[in-house]
């Protein structure tokens, strides 16, 4: 199998490429692992001043393999102990995140996490979680908002509606909406221009941007943790008792 | 929504072909071909199985729509599953 993530970095531009293709990019143990690795080795590249986070040309991100949703399920793996969404916000560089393909659940909130947001006209993004049997995780609920605008963001959490990108065109969370074949060269276009500054000043705006998404996202974490305690919760055996 | 013809199912599944799949907006539709043929992703597809099965308030569990290949198959198993209802 090829490496799931690659990283290429030129003229200050960070590309991590994520290209699992049997996978769908889901976020199962091993790809989040990998994929941590390479944000960390992206920013740690003195050359670096902003990364480009990349998908496949179909899909960006599945969002979590059906092994993770099940372990949620039975309290093996605590919500916040998911703390992908973190690095990206916490990353001392700016991410780009370009969406050519679809985006769905935990794949829309890793993209969503980015600091600049780029989708394709004619792929779908949405927050899937409730069609799982679950409440909306990842801080879906704080980043949803963020970049959609409330109103949008309770409608696709609330429904599950996976919808197409050229109805975020204009949305003031979302960058641009290009054709498909665009969103990457569009995306390292802004990230050239960015990578022409000096790389202390871009660490700082990047630090001072962020700052009310990372505190909104604790929050949200917060209750979306909670949510996720009371809608598993299971004594041992109250499954049986329930049962009819 | 009882009673409702094969004809009349296949208006609405078509209608949500069109409204999703842009290109073919205006279109005629060829109901041997399967969704992929005609231009939807994977995504596309959910989203017009589901808004078909909304308009008609049914409800068909996943495992039964994954042996479609294609739309007359779509149609077919909604119009079975709407006289099972009425």
């Amino acid at each position: 199998m090829t490496a799931p993530i690659t990283l290429s970095v030129q003229h200050g531009v960070a590309r991590v490429a994520m290209r699992d293709v049997a996978g769908r990019n889901m976020l199962g143990e091993a790809f989040v692992d990998a994929l941590i690795d390479a944000l960390g080795r992206a920013a740690s590249d003195p050359e670096a001043r902003v990364v480009v986070l990349e998908g496949l040309p179909d899909v960006f991100c599945a969002g979590a393999p059906p092994e993770l949703l099940e372990a949620l399920r039975a309290g093996r793996t605590a919500p916040a102990d998911l703390t992908l969404p973190r690095i990206l916000l916490d990353l001392p560089l700016p991410i780009i995140s370009a969406m050519a393909g679809h985006a769905v659940g935990g794949g829309l909130c890793l993209g969503l996490c980015a600091d600049m947001v780029l989708m394709a006209r004619e792929s779908r993004y949405g927050a899937n979680f409730m069609d799982l049997g679950f409440t909306p995780g990842m801080g879906a609920t704080a980043l949803l908002e963020h970049a959609l605008s409330p109103a949008v963001a309770h409608e696709l959490l609330y429904t599950g509606e996976l919808r197409r990108g050229d109805a975020f065109a204009g949305a003031s969370g979302v960058n641009h909406v290009v054709p498909r074949a665009e969103v990457v060269p569009r995306a390292v276009d802004v990230a050239l221009r960015i990578a022409s500054k000096p790389r202390a000043c871009v660490e700082l705006l990047k630090r001072s941007l962020s700052l009310p998404r990372r505190r909104r996202y604790e929050a949200a974490l917060t209750l979306e943790t909670l949510m996720h305690t009371i809608t598993f919760r299971r004594a041992p055996g109250a499954g049986a008792d329930h049962a009819y | 929504m009882s009673h409702q013809t094969r004809e009349e199912i296949e208006r609405i599944v078509l209608t949500h072909l069109r409204r999703t799949v842009m290109q073919l907006e205006g279109q005629p539709i060829d109901t041997s071909l399967s969704m992929k043929d005609l231009g939807a992703n994977s995504l596309d597809i959910v989203e017009v199985v589901s808004g078909s099965m909304r308009t008609l308030r049914i409800r068909i569990p996943r495992a039964e729509l994954e042996h479609l290949t294609d739309v007359a198959g779509l149609v077919d198993l909604l119009h079975a599953k709407a006289l099972e209802k009425s």
